[in-house]
């Protein structure tokens, strides 16, 4: 076999008789990572895209639609990026089950498009030998065409067409060259085929007959022997990144520009975000005083404005924190310096017992477990990608804020520490962070070395060029996240605050709610109350901490209700000082390090269980959480 | 004579010949292009001083515990002196 050959005329499988005349033909789209294979899927289907996930993981699903002029379209599915199909990783077994025609809900590809990185043209093309030989009609897209002629390199692609048997297409999927060459393959090639036969990937080429070394070995000469007979220079090496990884991967200013970048993903989070989440604010709280007085006094009133408006609107307020989050780590990824930081990270994460690309999702974690979780899924390592979700929950995600800074504005005073630099309520914030950083790598520490216990494993991260993340996309992944957010909050969040205000409204008095104290909750409360007297809490703040199971920050809007504080905003005096009424200082203490331990958010709990396909780890996760929350807040309130 | 990776000074270009690790934590590097026969090149260190290589093109960084574990040789027998 010296070359890669296939029969892949397109032409042939064109005689289609449509057996699901009601789809649309599905071409795959695949690539490795830092190829632009999203990038040419934005530019292909724009706003006509779907995002699901697999069914069974949280993978997710990106389906387009790609009109081809007239009636014609084609469904585009965009594959997570990959080096091999050895379904190591999640993403590898996803692409190739994708690819197999074997993940249920999507018929097999009728086409495929491959892109690569023409830069590194000879080691991409790695990917091509299998891809053939699934025997399907496939595009080679030359993707980043200019930079490689720029740099000084060249390939006669033409050439290369012929040697592998297979159309090319030479593209900028940034500029949007040579996309409709890409169209018309997917209008000449992508016909709903009958029937298909068994496919097989092979990612060890053969099979066992060869040990796996030599087997890459010579699956890579014949890559060789192709991209020499078609006349390949690589290019010159890139001095703009070399100059810029002088300084992001420097002994001194690597660290430095790493930690600023830090700070500043911080600093948008929670500083920048305040305005747009005020004005988020504003408008729920606006919109539900509108819906207050147009609509007359019933029951159906109280359910919207204080059950619905009020619940939901409390986690609606966090998408502007969550969208900057997403911006700055979509730029970050986008423009090659994820890689980097992740590079920077891993010896330290190493020695806890995690790896460097755990460096991203623990960040996100920051403003919320949930997308943190998700993010979890670049870490390689099926080991290090369960110790990775198991202690992110420990980062202080944006919803335990407004509980931290509604306990501390009550409890403790706002006078000076350390002079004129950090007050009291500044350190014991700072604290909290802290406790859950600790937290997190004792966890780690303690896992790697009883459940997930493994030999030292290795870490490998392909450190792209530096590239001007492309505005479209950025606003497309921003879109997006939005999508997903909002459903979360519309889904889970509106049950739990149905049931909450309706457990506030029976057993019905002469026709009308009960007192607090009297209703299905109150009761539940005073039930509960024995099990959290020895931390110093009464049956007010025990049903807070069981509506806070659906989201932390609920705590607020649920103690506002009980105490029938009309207004129940985090800044309410009113609330504060019922507070310091019926909790003491050390109960106070206790019941913040109480939310910096306890896993009281059922988005996470669902997220786990979806990522670990099982209750197993997000059982043991909420157990473990909460026995820390427990003996944490026992020992705060004996202490303080 | 059992030269390793993490044995090369930086910018100076060795032959794979062999790589020391089980299967599973080897294909990854398989598939990037790290392979017996091909030319690899540590071209700078990590603050925390691990090794970063070029290997066909592409950058890749490695721990020094994986690099320990790649078998090279000198591409002459005049370098051998460093």
């Amino acid at each position: 076999m010296g070359d890669l050959h296939h029969e892949g005329d397109p032409a042939a499988s064109g005689t289609a008789v449509l057996s699901e005349p009601r789809d649309a033909p599905l071409v795959a789209l695949i690539g490795p990572p830092n190829s632009g294979k999203t990038t040419l899927f934005n530019r292909l289907t724009g706003l006509r895209q779907k995002v699901a996930n697999y069914p069974g993981v949280t993978v997710e699903k990106h389906v387009g639609r790609v009109q081809l002029g007239g009636e014609r379209t084609v469904d585009l599915v965009d594959l997570p990026g990959v080096h091999g199909f050895s379904a190591r990783t999640l993403d590898e077994k996803i692409t190739r089950d994708v690819l197999e025609g074997r993940m249920p809900g999507l018929h097999p590809p009728d086409a495929l498009v491959l892109i690569v990185d023409s830069t590194r043209l000879e080691a991409q093309l790695m990917l091509v030998e299998p891809v053939l030989e699934l025997e399907v009609p496939t595009l080679l897209v030359l993707n980043m065409w200019d930079e490689l002629t720029e740099r000084g390199g060249a390939v006669d692609e033409s050439a290369l067409a012929e040697r592998l048997g297979v159309e090319i297409v030479k593209t900028n999927a940034r500029l949007g060259t040579g996309i409709e060459a890409v169209q018309a393959f997917l209008a000449r090639a992508a016909v709903r085929a009958p029937s298909q036969t068994e496919r097989t990937l092979t990612n060890v080429p053969g099979g066992v007959a060869l040990p796996m070394m030599d087997a890459f070995a010579e699956r890579r000469r014949r890559v060789r022997a192709v991209v020499e007979a078609a006349g390949f220079v690589p290019p010159r090496p890139s001095g703009f990144s070399e100059r810029l990884d002088h300084l992001a991967l420097h002994r001194i200013w690597g660290p430095l520009v790493f930690l600023a970048v830090v700070v500043l993903v911080f600093q948008s989070i929670f500083t920048w975000a305040v305005p747009l989440m005020d004005g988020v604010d504003a408008l729920i709280s606006g919109s539900g005083e509108w819906i207050a007085t147009t609509l007359p006094e019933s029951w159906f009133r109280s359910l919207l404005v204080d059950g619905v408006w009020a619940g939901v609107g409390s986690v609606v307020i966090f998408l502007p924190q969550i969208l900057i989050l997403f911006l700055f780590l979509g730029i970050l990824e986008d423009s090659g310096y994820m890689a980097r930081a992740a590079v920077i990270a891993d010896r330290m994460m190493y020695r806890v017992g995690l790896q460097g690309r755990a460096f991203l999702p623990l960040l996100s974690g920051y403003a919320c477990a949930v997308p943190a979780i998700l993010a979890a899924r670049t870490v390689d390592d099926e080991r290090d990608r369960l110790a990775t979700i198991f202690v992110t929950p420990f980062m202080t995600c944006s919803a335990r804020l407004p509980v931290y800074a509604l306990l501390i504005a009550a409890f403790i005073p706002d006078e000076p520490l350390l002079g004129p630099i950090m007050g009291q309520r500044a350190a014991v914030l700072l604290g909290l962070y802290g406790l859950g950083i600790v937290a997190a790598i004792g966890t780690a520490f303690l896992l790697k070395r009883t459940l997930l216990k493994a030999q030292a494993g290795s870490f490998l991260m392909e450190l792209p060029p530096y590239r001007i993340p492309s505005l479209r996309s950025l606003g497309l992944r921003l879109l997006d996240r939005s999508k997903i957010f909002l459903r979360r909050a519309g889904r889970i969040i509106f049950a739990v605050t149905v049931v909450l205000w309706a457990s506030t409204q029976f057993p019905r008095v002469d026709g009308g709610p009960p007192l607090i104290d009297d209703s299905l909750l109150g009761r539940t409360g005073q039930l509960i109350e024995p099990a959290i007297e020895p931390l110093g809490f009464d049956w007010r703040i025990g049903i807070g901490l069981v509506t806070s199971l659906a989201a932390r920050e609920v705590i607020i809007g649920t103690l506002g209700t009980i105490y029938g504080v009309e207004d129940a905003s985090d800044d309410s005096l009113d609330l504060m000082a019922a507070l310091q009424r019926d909790l003491s200082t050390g109960a106070a203490i206790g019941l913040l390090i109480f939310f910096v331990f306890a896993l009281q958010c059922m988005s996470t709990v669902a997220v786990m269980r979806r990522e670990t396909a099982g209750w197993k780890w997000p059982i043991l996760q909420f157990t473990y959480m909460l026995a820390l929350a427990y003996a944490g807040a026992f020992i705060a309130v004996r202490i303080f | 004579m059992d030269l390793r990776l993490g044995d090369i000074p930086l910018r100076q270009t060795v032959e794979l010949t062999h790589i020391d690790l089980p299967a599973e934590e080897m294909e990854p590097l398989l598939e990037r292009g790290v392979l017996p026969g091909c030319r690899i090149c540590p071209v700078r260190s990590s603050p925390s001083g691990d090794p970063i290589v070029s290997v066909d093109g592409s950058l890749l960084a490695l721990r020094r515990e994986t690099a320990a574990c790649l078998c090279v040789r000198l591409l002459t027998a005049l370098q051998d002196a460093s």
